[in-house]
């Protein structure tokens, strides 16, 4: 390509592999510590330059440490990390969230906290982020975040339908009402986002709608997909799809855009969709509470709202060599001032795991209508969820049934036959 | 130079085949610490009774044989339609006929994602704009549209390979054929019928032959357009076994559904080579 001769190219690559052997040698001799950090907030555009700077304001601060950054898909992660346990080289931390975290500690690859986290670290983390995380007595994740999900509204549709932008519906039957009135008003506008995709997330999303309807098709105590409860989730989910209040078929991401250009009304999302609106419609913090709110779900037949977790954790592997360097930097990912400014609140628009916040430029970073209106009303709806190995199966199952109710007209009694033969074979 | 050949065919492809077999006789999930027990042929008996492997089964022979009949089609008569046009502007037209073969299927896939899209898509918006339909279809997702729209991307995407190889094959007749053809006065679709199809025979077979094995493999097209939903309506033979794999991480129960796969590709393969033979 550029002339050079067979011996001349021989040459260079002779030369070039004897540079990055002494190159590797010089770094084992420093004493350096390296720590391969599996990671999704790398490879999104959105989080990338703010866990860069964490990541850089880490090794500044810890001089023999070097942090290798490997940036894996969300939706492939815990696929990754699974076979790359059960191949015997997983790295030394990773970012995990949902069902993934227990997955991942499923596999017997995973360090237990315990004994690094200690009782006094432990009184300074929130009780609720540390829910479900301990498996067989055994701590197996930090919180990094929470992202729990709220029912956001954009009060200018809502406004515009007629309808009262500081009374969001609290109830299924008063949402339903509001959806109507939005469709009459603004027929080009989703009156509700909410995932329905076939993926183990989407289930964990629909869970708590699920929960407020009383079912509980899976997990401890769980009645069934048959049950009357769940037969009755499955026929809203029919009944707003066939009334166009919902988008079938859409991730929950594809409807953060359109939130933030005035296409949606309602959004079954996580605290972080702000940042997402923020950066897409360039709105100032006044413009942007001024425009949208967050409340609870609104309750069901049970009476009671409910949500899910979708914060993100850290998970230590008991093959790590460096398990005191890692363990520094997952608390100091989780509850560093400096982290939670600089990656937690900016650029993950999330809440940090601490139960109080002393650093004051960071308390007053914390106090918006939003993270107020996540922490002392939507986390105490939070709802465990059934996760473990066979969730996974489960929520496939489920999902599918909810796309045949949702898009399908086979009858709902036969659809919920069908989830729970799938449900019995697994 | 056998031998060494052999070695590699061996460890190559041997390898991963008897393993497979060796997994999908075994209870193996990747979550489960404990060491993968022997079940003898459990995993088969219990794909038997699996109803969803029997609905992605069809799906795959909807999907495959769908796609390939009618891109087949359309390959063939684009081939004979432009057999006889010749100059510079119709060899671009040619090349641009081809575009679509050389498209990437994830690029395919998203590409008619949106052309499909109910709100704001390309296909709703002409439909309603000529009268068509009243509102906008959600072509993706409604459980009896889902298949034939991913069929109509699948067919747009391959129909061009056919259109290549009918052709290269039709300016390969002699030319002494055509034209004692039409000294005897042969009528259009007779000329077809009887003089050009049998040379278009072989290359018709090799080449559906391969498409029918790449399409029984579509992993791509379908997963990025609707991951085999809405339900279970576009779920494929590899889409189940991706999800029971990399989802369940039940290797071997996905193992024992990669044999089935297998056996039904070879005994596929075999029937075309069977075909070819006889002449």
């Amino acid at each position: 390509m550029f002339g050079f001769s067979k011996h001349e190219h021989l040459f260079g690559m002779a030369a070039a592999s004897l540079l990055a052997l002494a190159a590797t040698t010089a770094h084992a001799q420093s004493g350096k510590i390296t720590l391969t950090f599996a990671n999704w907030a790398s490879a999104e555009g959105a989080t990338r330059p703010g866990i860069e700077k964490v990541i850089a304001d880490f090794e500044a601060a810890n001089p023999n440490v070097k942090i290798n950054s490997e940036a894996i898909s969300f939706s492939e992660i815990a696929r990754q990390l699974v076979l790359r346990v059960r191949s015997g080289n997983p790295p030394d931390v990773a970012q995990v969230a949902g069902n993934d975290t227990i997955l991942v500690a499923t596999t017997g690859g995973v360090e237990p906290l315990d004994a690094y986290v200690g009782t006094e670290f432990k009184s300074t983390l929130k009780p609720d982020a540390l829910n479900g995380l301990t498996v067989d007595g055994k701590l197996i994740a930090l919180p990094w975040n929470q992202a729990p999900a709220g029912l956001w509204y954009n009060k200018t549709i809502l406004k515009q339908a007629g309808l009262d932008p500081d009374n969001p519906p609290a109830t299924i039957d008063a949402l339903m009402a509001a959806m109507a009135a939005i469709k009459k008003s603004h027929p080009d506008v989703i009156p509700l986002g909410v995932d329905t995709t076939n993926r183990a997330f989407s289930m964990s999303s629909n869970w708590p709608w699920m929960r407020t309807f009383g079912a509980k098709p899976i997990g401890a105590d769980a009645t069934g997909a048959t049950s009357k409860e769940m037969k009755a989730y499955l026929s809203w989910m029919r009944e707003i799809a066939q009334k166009g209040y919902i988008d079938p078929g859409r991730k929950i991401g594809e409807f953060r855009p359109l939130i933030a250009q005035g296409k949606v009304a309602f959004l079954w999302d996580q605290v972080l969709v702000q940042g997402v609106i923020q950066s897409t419609n360039k709105m100032s913090d006044a413009d942007f509470y001024k425009t949208y709110g967050v409340t609870v779900m609104p309750a069901g037949p049970s009476g009671k709202p409910a949500s899910f977790e979708g914060g993100h954790q850290l998970v230590m592997f008991a093959n790590s060599k460096n398990k005191d360097a890692a363990w520094a930097f997952m608390k100091y990912l989780a509850t560093s001032p400096e982290a939670i400014r600089n990656y937690t609140v900016s650029y993950n628009a999330s809440l940090p795991p601490l139960a109080n916040v002393t650093d004051a430029p960071l308390r007053a970073q914390l106090d918006t209508p939003i993270f107020n209106a996540y922490r002392d009303k939507i986390i105490p709806t939070l709802t465990p969820q059934p996760y473990g190995a066979k969730f996974a199966a489960a929520a496939t199952a489920v999902m599918a049934g909810v796309q045949e109710a949702v898009t399908g007209t086979k009858p709902i009694d036969d659809i919920a036959q069908s989830i729970q033969e799938q449900l019995d074979r697994r | 130079m056998i031998l060494p050949t052999i070695l590699v065919l061996a460890i190559v492809v041997g390898y991963p085949i008897i393993y497979t077999l060796v997994l999908s006789v075994q209870d193996y999930n990747l979550l489960n610490i404990d060491p993968a027990v022997f079940v003898g042929a459990e995993n088969y008996r219990n794909i038997l009774t699996d109803r969803i492997f029997w609905q992605s089964l069809a799906n795959t022979a909807v999907y495959t044989f769908g796609s390939v009949g009618i891109a087949t089609l359309i390959g063939l008569a684009m081939a004979l339609l432009m057999e006889n046009l010749g100059g510079a502007g119709f060899r671009v037209i040619r090349a641009l006929l081809v575009t679509p073969w050389a498209v990437p299927f994830v690029v395919v896939a998203f590409l008619f994602r949106y052309m499909y899209a109910q709100k704001g898509g390309i296909i709703n918006a002409m439909l309603t704009g000529l009268g068509i339909i009243d509102d906008p279809i959600s072509w993706l997702n409604v459980a009896s549209l889902a298949m034939p729209s991913v069929m109509v991307a699948n067919i747009w995407a391959m129909a061009p390979f056919f259109f290549l190889l009918l052709s290269a094959t039709l300016a390969g007749i002699p030319v002494e054929v055509i034209e004692s053809a039409r000294v005897d006065r042969t009528r259009t679709w007779s000329m077809i019928y009887h003089i050009k199809l049998p040379y278009l025979r072989n290359p018709l077979l090799i080449g559906s032959l391969l498409m029918i094995i790449a399409n029984f493999n579509d992993f791509a097209k379908i997963w990025a357009m609707t991951q085999g939903g809405p339900g279970y309506s576009t779920s494929t033979l590899v889409i189940y076994v991706y999800r029971v794999a990399f989802e369940n991480f039940e290797f071997g129960y996905a193992s024992a559904l990669g044999v089935l796969w297998l056996a039904l590709l070879f005994i596929f393969a075999l029937a075309y080579m069977r075909a070819l033979r006889t002449d």
